[in-house]
């Protein structure tokens, strides 16, 4: 127990992403609010983001600018946060994207939520 | 200058399409030169296709890499065009030519505007440079770049008809699709994290030799990746997406996610199984018995499914549902025919479904009606249309002569080679089905009193796409030579890989 | 090699031509498909001529790394034969039948496609050809099941379209072990399986095998949708449903016990006593169930379903006289069954009757209709001037060389319940009231009951002459043993 206590708290970035990513999935699946469901994905996306750069960091490593006349021994892992940002730029990009679907959605049918649209929709068809 | 463009052909075909995409909205105004240009680039990727694929094969296994920027793996980023990626861009440029020339004409009315008709075909050509990338890409982290600008455009051309149905699709299909990519970008993350690499040949070798000390993160990582793109293939249980995207987007958009946008999440995920993590560690984790047992779920369950269906296009959709399993479960079967199996049931699929789901679009904006039962008779009417249909049906029940047979004979060895006699029962078992919901739509349209209405064929450039789409189900079950071949060398290549 | 070929095209061409004449008169059409008949006849003859002689016509190619190949033998000859010359009659008796009747381009394009198809069946030499053909050989006799368009005839079109493609895909699991076990799917080198001697799961393959070509050749359980094929118009249920596509069925599992697996292995596999069995409870039980119809062309269907138990039967011997009988029981029951069809066309077509109970009287009104099915009920039982009692003959010789002699006793026993199934139907035509032979005038009717009356004269000319047959019947045999 202590053992994984302690294998907890060195490993802790991951432990959050972990509650991050749950938390962010049960929003998505649950929630019938668009708009939620579009924050549960962006936090999902966040718990991804974070395990990966925790993954590139270093404990007491230095910035990774290489300076020759005063060079350091350890540097943290640039291609982490590098890859990050493109996943920041597609989550943004993804946002966006389902922002406007919902703004169209809203538009033909007066609600942001899932089940009612659904509803309507069926109601549509039968009659 | 030819010396240029053909040392340079595997990122061209890939920056093409990317290329003409971005800078088709500047001539908006003028359609015919819009469709043109698509056309031309499609066909001038088709040839490209070709060209690469034609050195591959005569090469016999050596692939074409490609250093991105000069800088040489595993710093810079490396393009490999081997088999599977010869074979899948020959499929892409292939199936999408003909779709592209679908487009031509009939586009407007469906998309609702002719400024919304360019649009489409910038996501139409987004999509098909992803997919090519998909094909020649060796790194990780660029699977889920092009992950992402398959989905999005995927999303985008759902969406691209102007109905509130659409952009509800639409908006499922992108936060499901999203999903999955974060589950992919998780699973890419372990990878990274306990190898250190991102190029998929130096994490494999790492991920060799590293695997003992980290069993959990090996099994997060592949369940997080067989989820994920499980979700975008439309792999079974997570297929719910699936059916309303494909049934509202426009028709050429449904031929092209039915059947080309699928198979590139499937040939990534076959990329991350049989090259990363490598057929033995996937036997040592027991991934190819989950992979085939899912397989099956998703033949029988995707086709009754479909048998439920009255409505034309949703019918097909749930096809694609079952289909997604053959090749799923053909993964699973992790020997040389059953691969070449599913590899060539990959690329017959891609053909056969965007030709079914063009002939699907022809009759219903030719009838306006989108049910199975109302079209009766409609075979005298598009004679044209409704035997491509046929031809395409004949094809995807797998018999003799048509190209479903083909890869359904290879995966009936290679399951049989495999031991699960299960799973060879149920392809065939699956086939019967198939013919269970696609005859009757036949018997329908030809067996049918013929109705008054002055129904027609489409225009040229449609009947050109249809009947070239239909000639490449023929031949591919005639005379499937070069495709047979490079789909049995990638089989090879990925089975030695270690 | 190119009779081969003329003889499988000349269907397709003519089925071909058929289609692309939307506007031909009904004069042009039965004209074309009258000498496209006749040609994939005569090429089918010459093609069996040159077997008989010895020479080995082969033509072969490869699709996918799965070879095909064409090269009929001994057995294909025969049953090519068969097939085109009844092909010809079943296409003259069409001229009369459907002279009045709709969608005539259909059903002649499907007719003759079909035709090619069955040879094709006939000739393939390997597996790949021969699953080819019996598939296609489903959709082509499709749209002629159907011809109808009622509802009943769609639901017997879906049925047999199931019961095919489900008996096809268990022939494509046989088909593949027996790919994997031998590397090999000829014919020509003798039976395939033999090399590799006895090995666990060959029961369970030949089980396969005569399940998936059992639903065409209409073992019990397996033979519902024969009956309810039965909506189809008089010369497809004759042509067809009793004879090509169901000696395709029959044809393949000849094939599969003599060629794939061969007979000194059949004889080590425990299933081998089992299936003499099947055969014979479908024997007993199809014609008991015959007996019991009153609608003549499903008594006729039932009474198919067992009497194609009997070349089974023959075949399950694994004797060199049992497979004597099973050919020549091949040759003779389709000449016999399908007078008595046309027979039922004719009174069906003439008097309006379909049921049995309401046919008193009708042999005054078609004498030389009842005259032939009157014959022809008499070779169901096994007669000795008719063709039948030959190949009853060896079927129990066969039986009892094989040692297995209560098979005779159930070929007697059939023939006993023979005699109830057509003979009272003949009798009562003859009785009630006497009427004139008025619906025997017409150029239609003579059309149909030319072919008709043919046919019995020949199922009484090979009964009293069987030489006229037997060297195609030894061939055969000496072929396989």
């Amino acid at each position: 127990m202590r053992i994984l206590l302690e294998k907890l708290m060195i490993n802790y970035p991951y432990f959050v992403a972990v509650i991050l990513f749950t938390i962010g999935a049960l929003t998505v699946l649950t929630r019938s609010n668009l708009f939620k469901k579009l924050i549960g994905i962006n936090i999902m996306e966040s718990a991804i983001f974070l395990m990966f750069i925790a993954g590139g960091n270093i404990r007491g490593g230095a910035v990774p600018i290489l300076d020759e006349a005063n060079p350091k021994p350890l540097y943290i892992n640039p291609v982490p946060s590098a890859l990050m940002l493109t996943g920041i730029v597609v989550s943004v990009s993804v946002t966006a994207f389902a922002l406007a679907l919902i703004v169209r959605l809203y538009q033909s049918y007066g609600t942001t939520d899932a089940r009612r649209i659904a509803e309507m929709r069926n109601e549509v068809t039968e009659g | 200058m030819t010396a240029t463009i053909t040392a340079n052909l595997p990122v061209f075909v890939v920056i093409a399409p990317l290329f003409v995409a971005f800078v088709l909205p500047t001539f908006a105004r003028r359609m015919r030169l819009v469709e043109s240009l698509v056309v031309a680039i499609e066909a001038i990727g088709l040839v490209g296709a070709g060209y690469l694929a034609s050195i591959v094969l005569m090469q016999k296994g050596i692939p074409i890499i490609y250093s991105l920027g000069g800088w040489s793996a595993p710093w810079g980023i490396e393009l490999e065009v081997g088999s599977l990626g010869a074979f899948f861009l020959l499929v892409v440029a292939a199936v999408s030519l003909p779709v592209a020339l679908f487009a031509r004409g009939n586009l407007t009315e469906e998309v609702g505007g002719k400024e919304r008709v360019t649009r489409f075909y910038v996501l139409y050509l987004l999509l098909n440079g992803a997919l090519a990338g998909m094909a020649v890409t060796n790194d990780l982290f660029n699977i889920f770049v092009l992950v992402e600008v398959a989905t999005l455009s995927c999303c985008g051309l759902v969406s691209a008809r102007n109905h509130p149905r659409a952009a509800e699709a639409a908006f499922t299909y992108l936060i499901l699709a999203t999903l999955g990519s974060a589950l992919v970008l998780g699973g890419i993350g372990f990878l990274y994290i306990i190898t250190g690499h991102l190029n998929m040949g130096f994490a494999s070798q790492e991920l060799g030799r590293i695997w003992q000390d980290y069993p959990h993160v090996v099994w997060m990582a592949a369940s997080f990746m067989l989820v994920g793109f499980g979700v975008k293939s439309a792999l079974f249980p997570l297929h719910v997406w699936l059916p309303d995207a494909h049934s509202t987007a426009p028709s050429p958009a449904s031929a092209i996610l039915s059947g080309l946008a699928v198979k590139g999440y499937l040939i990534c995920l076959l990329k991350v199984l049989y090259i990363v993590f490598g057929h033995t560690l996937m036997q040592e984790f027991a991934m190819h018995r989950i992979l085939v047992l899912l397989g099956m779920i998703a033949i029988i369950a995707g086709s009754l499914f479909a048998l439920a269906q009255d409505e034309l296009k949703r019918r097909l959709a749930f096809s694609t549902v079952a289909q997604v399993g053959y090749i799923i479960l053909g993964l699973g079967l992790v020997n040389m025919k059953g691969l070449t199996g599913t590899l060539f049931y990959l690329a017959s699929h891609a053909v056969i479904k965007s030709s079914l789901f063009l002939a699907a679009g022809a009759i219903i904006a030719a009838t306006g009606k989108h049910r199975i039962s109302e079209l009766a008779g409609i075979g005298r009417k598009m004679p044209v249309t409704m035997a491509v249909f046929t031809v395409g049906s004949l094809g995807l029940v797998g018999i003799p002569l048509f190209s479903g047979f083909i890869g359904k004979w290879y995966l009936l060895l290679g399951s049989l080679d495999a031991g699960h006699i299960l799973a060879a029962a149920v392809i065939i078992i699956g086939s019967v089905l198939c013919a269970a919901y696609l005859f009757p739509i036949i018997r329908v349209a030809y067996f049918e009193p013929v109705p008054e209405e002055n129904w027609q064929d489409p225009g040229m450039p449609q009947k050109i796409a249809l009947i070239l789409l239909a000639v490449g189900v023929v031949i591919l079950g005639v005379a499937p030579g070069p495709f047979l071949e490079l789909a049995s060398r990638a089989a090879i290549e990925l089975l030695v890989i270690k | 090699m190119l009779d081969l070929i003329l003889a499988l095209l000349s269907g397709a061409v003519g089925g071909l031509i058929i289609a692309m004449m939307p506007r031909a008169s009904s004069r042009l059409r039965n004209t074309i498909a009258l000498i496209f008949s006749v040609t994939g006849m005569a090429f089918s003859w010459r093609v069996a001529q040159l077997v008989f002689a010895g020479e080995s016509i082969r033509i072969a190619g490869e699709i996918g790394g799965l070879s095909w190949s064409l090269e009929p033998d001994p057995l294909g000859a025969v049953f090519g034969l068969i097939a085109s010359t009844l092909w010809l009659f079943a296409t003259i008796y069409s001229f009369g039948y459907m002279a009045n009747e709709k969608k005539q381009r259909t059903y002649y394009t499907f007719l003759l496609m079909s035709f090619s198809v069955t040879l094709g069946v006939a000739f393939s030499g390997n597996l790949v050809a021969l699953y080819l053909f019996y598939e296609l050989l489903t959709f082509a006799t499709y749209p002629l099941v159907i011809h109808e368009r009622s509802l009943e005839a769609m639901k017997a079109g879906a049925k047999y379209i199931i019961y095919s493609l489900s008996g096809a895909g268990a022939i494509l699991i046989a088909i593949v072990v027996t790919y994997g076990w031998a590397g090999n799917l000829d014919f020509a080198g003798g039976p395939i399986l033999a090399s590799g001697g006895i090995r666990p799961g060959l029961s369970l393959l030949l089980a396969l095998f005569v399940g998936g070509f059992g639903v065409k050749a209409a073992i019990m359980p397996l033979h519902r949708w024969l009956p309810a094929a039965m909506v189809a118009p008089t010369p497809v249920s004759a042509l067809l449903h009793a004879v090509a596509v169901v000696y395709s069925g029959v044809y393949g599992i000849l094939r599969v016990v003599y060629s794939v697996f061969g007979h000194e292995l059949m004889g080590q596999l425990g299933l081998s006593y089992v299936l003499p069995w099947v055969a014979a409870f479908t024997i007993l039980v199809g014609v008991t169930i015959a007996t019991q119809q009153d609608v003549l062309k499903r008594r006729l269907a039932y009474h198919t379903i067992s009497q194609l138990s009997y070349i089974l039967l023959g075949a399950f011997t694994l004797q060199p006289w049992g497979l004597a009988g099973a050919m020549l029981h091949m040759i003779s029951y389709s000449t016999l069954k399908i007078t008595l069809f046309f027979g039922a066309g004719i009174i069906a077509k003439q008097t309006g009757e379909t049921k049995v109970s309401k046919m008193g009287g009708v042999g005054w009104q078609l004498p030389k209709t009842m005259a032939a099915f009157g014959i022809a009920s008499l070779g169901m039982i096994g007669m000795l001037p008719l063709n039948t009692f030959w190949s009853k003959y060896y079927l129990m010789k066969g039986s009892v060389a094989g040692g297995r002699w209560p098979l005779a006793l159930v070929l007697i026993g059939s023939g006993v319940i023979n005699a109830f199934c057509f003979i009272p139907t003949v009798v009562a035509a003859f009785t009630g009231e006497r009427g004139k032979p008025t619906a025997e005038r017409g150029a239609e009717v003579s059309l149909m009951l030319a072919p008709t009356v043919l046919l019995a004269g020949i199922a009484l000319l090979i009964g009293l002459w069987p030489g006229l047959v037997w060297p195609g019947v030894q061939a055969v045999v000496n072929w396989f043993f």
